[in-house]
């Protein structure tokens, strides 16, 4: 077979790869959070800081006490009550308050922020002028100035960066069964606005590949579970899920994802997208409601994997009491103890339920 | 009107009633069913208590109404090493806080909306044909390419929402390239522009580079800059998607404000959500949060300064202006049916 005629082309491919592999920082971290994980799993949000100083990493969220990050208008953008320029202003805000501090990434916990970040972005690069006039909006309302930042990165990419270094000098546990020493089999559910809106630019592996999250998982022991409906979205939708009567579109679409990964005998799906995370988790009881179907599968952030397997408290750091489907059969199989006893404790562990 | 130090949120000059009003719910948060009607978020509320609700909002002048939501707000008590304010549980997404937000962001308006580029532009927009806003509108343009759309149907293949609603991206982008105006303010009406989901699946796989995701956004701005979206049931749902994302950008900086998941609305959340969220500031503030309190985490009480801000970047952007459109299309409809707007939130919140 003549060079010509191949099928693949190893410098080609090499070259085609490239396009996917995105630059990660090691330092100096402007950290945003996330409006819906922040309102459901508040502890995957808190550890965040915890792992940063773990490297001791120079990171930030507030230049001054009074003038701090806030939402990125995104849900209200893909909500429609938000005009683009109303998101293009918030954004440049958030820019300048990273470009105050001295960082030139800007992270944040979100998804749906990753995605309208790296749109405004690529609406400054491809609208002539446009630049010019949110900085002169942005000056007129605040005061403030803005330059587009060097680096926008998920938290998922610094936990990617940083996954072999935290697995070798902190990690207690690893993704593997006690018992049997089975690699435990790892379903990974990446947002769509990780990997799907700007897949060459912005996303570790691209849309069909994605690595970010399964990159953890094998990193952490686990084993990458392959199954058909892998890349469909979770139906979260904004206005699908948060209007009482739409949520039904978001069913329906967790009902397809999980028979089509169910026969994989998944122990555990990774998200790192917060409306994923949430109706990943949520609608399995909904679903049982109304099918009978048990799946169960318990569903965690990255964060919250990596807090586990660092040992940390479940129920006082991690905080797996607000997930709807137990999280305590995975801790169970990969031997982490715990006390549920202590699950439903409040401030100062006062009993309180 | 009085002037409203609106950088500080203060109010000069708060009068006796105010104080008394706030203090009589300050050790009584838990106490719902002692609250007045426009304190309850019960979905069956309105129809009850519609009447009872405008009187008392209507006879409120917007010294009262605005001095009375902030003395609330600002109550704090100490709690866990930090400051804890007990009212915003209280005020969040009740007819008070509604109209608050009605009656404050026609305040901001006036006061730096004056010639504000952006709303010109969508003033412009609104007069003008929708066609005139598919070539204009940044985010129209950029979604539809040079070479245009070929009808391939690979965005609807493996559109999500297209697997469970009477929605076909490919159509969408088919009438939209077309140009006819009378079938484009006719899909503006329907439900269908709707449907989608906004994940963004169908962007990376259109052959000719289109964003059929991002022409469906742009549709949706326009539907409710013309007012169509009324026309259908999952259009008028946008009056309480501007009170609920809008009332939490407004009032918290936040688009989803921890305590929106309420057990009532939430029963498919399952049974640990009901423990969970009966006693949620407690589990938050053990793993580290800080639930209405001063902090720099999620789910914090924003600073006022930094909430000034954002407010005027909001008007800035066109927020207030396309809310006012929202809001006054809701009202007409309402009126229509011979209904209070209260009463109308709670419809279209619930139908469909």
């Amino acid at each position: 077979m003549t060079e010509y005629n191949k099928l693949f082309s190893n410098s080609a491919r090499e070259s085609l790869w490239k396009r996917y592999i995105k630059d990660i920082p090691d330092d100096g971290y402007f950290l945003t959070l996330s409006c819906i994980l922040g309102a459901l799993y508040p502890g995957s949000e808190c550890m965040v800081p915890k792992v940063y100083e773990l490297f001791g990493l120079n990171w930030g969220t507030n230049p001054k006490p009074e003038s701090g990050w806030t939402c990125c208008s995104g849900i209200a953008y893909h909500g429609d009550i938000m005009p683009i320029e109303g998101t293009l202003l918030t954004v440049a805000r958030l820019w300048s308050l990273t470009q105050e501090m001295g960082f030139d990434a800007i992270t944040m916990s979100c998804v749906t922020s990753f995605g309208i970040h790296c749109e405004c972005k690529d609406l400054y690069e491809q609208e002539p002028g446009l630049k010019e006039k949110i900085d002169r909006l942005l000056k007129q309302s605040c005061g403030r100035e803005f330059e587009i930042p060097k680096h926008i990165l998920h938290i998922s990419d610094v936990y990617y960066r940083y996954r072999n270094q935290l697995r070798d000098n902190f990690m207690k546990y690893q993704l593997i069964e006690k018992k049997t020493g089975r690699p435990l089999n790892v379903v990974d559910h990446v947002g769509c606005h990780y990997s799907k809106l700007f897949p060459e630019e912005h996303s570790l592996g691209g849309s069909e590949y994605c690595e970010v999250l399964s990159g953890m998982g094998a990193a952490w022991g686990g084993k990458e579970i392959d199954y058909p409906e892998r890349r469909h979205c979770c139906g979260m939708g904004f206005r699908q899920c948060m209007i009482s009567p739409n949520r039904g579109a978001t069913m329906a679409s967790v009902h397809k994802k999980m028979k089509s990964m169910d026969s994989f005998q998944p122990d555990l799906i990774i998200t790192n997208c917060p409306g994923c995370q949430v109706f990943l988790d949520k609608e399995q009881w909904a679903i049982y409601e109304i099918t009978g179907e048990k799946y169960f599968i318990p569903v965690v952030t990255y964060q919250e994997l990596a807090g586990l397997l660092l040992g940390w408290d479940p129920y006082r750091t991690v905080g797996i009491q607000f997930h709807a489907v137990p999280v305590e059969p995975l801790l169970d199989k990969i031997g982490i103890p715990y006390d549920d006893s202590e699950s439903w404790l409040g401030v100062a562990d006062r009993q309180i339920y | 009107m009085k002037n409203f130090d609106l950088k500080n949120q203060a109010f000069p000059g708060q009068n006796e009633t105010a104080v008394n009003y706030s203090s009589k719910f300050r050790n009584n948060n838990k106490d719902t069913k002692n609250r007045p009607p426009w304190f309850q978020r019960d979905f069956n509320l309105s129809k009850r208590d519609g009447e009872k609700i405008r009187e008392h909002l209507d006879n409120l002048t917007n010294d009262e109404i605005m001095g009375l939501y902030y003395e609330m707000r600002e109550v704090k008590e100490k709690w866990d090493k930090g400051y804890y304010y007990p009212n915003i549980q209280i005020l969040f997404g009740t007819p008070f806080e509604r109209e608050k937000d009605r009656r404050e962001q026609q305040i901001w308006s006036e006061k730096y909306g004056q010639e504000n580029e952006i709303v010109e532009w969508y003033k412009e927009a609104k007069e003008r044909s929708c066609v005139w806003w598919l070539e204009n509108h940044i985010i129209a343009r950029h979604a539809l390419s040079a070479s245009g759309c070929m009808s391939c149907g690979a965005c609807t293949a493996l559109c999500p929402a297209a697997e469970f609603f009477d929605y076909n991206p490919r159509i969408i982008m088919e009438t939209v390239q077309e140009k006819n105006e009378d079938e484009i303010i006719q899909l503006l009406k329907l439900d269908t522009i709707w449907y989608c989901f906004q994940c963004g699946s169908c962007k990376p796989k259109c052959p000719r580079g289109n964003n059929p995701f991002g022409m469906i956004s742009s549709l949706r701005q326009l539907s409710q800059i013309k007012g169509y979206h009324v026309y259908s049931v999952r259009g008028r749902q946008q009056y309480a998607a501007r009170h609920l994302w809008g009332g939490n950008l407004w009032n918290r900086a936040f688009t989803l404000y921890f305590r929106d998941i309420a057990v009532e609305t939430h029963r498919d959340f399952g049974p640990r959500h009901e423990i969970s969220f009966n006693h949620k500031e407690e589990y938050f503030r053990r793993v580290g949060a800080s639930p209405d309190m001063d902090g720099s985490l999620s789910s914090r009480k924003v600073h006022p300064k930094t909430l000034y801000e954002v407010r005027r970047l909001w008007e800035a952007g066109g927020a207030l202006y396309l809310w006012k459109l929202i809001e006054d299309a809701a009202k007409k409809q309402a009126d229509e049916l011979d209904i209070t707007i209260d009463e109308y939130h709670d419809k279209v919140k619930t139908e469909g």
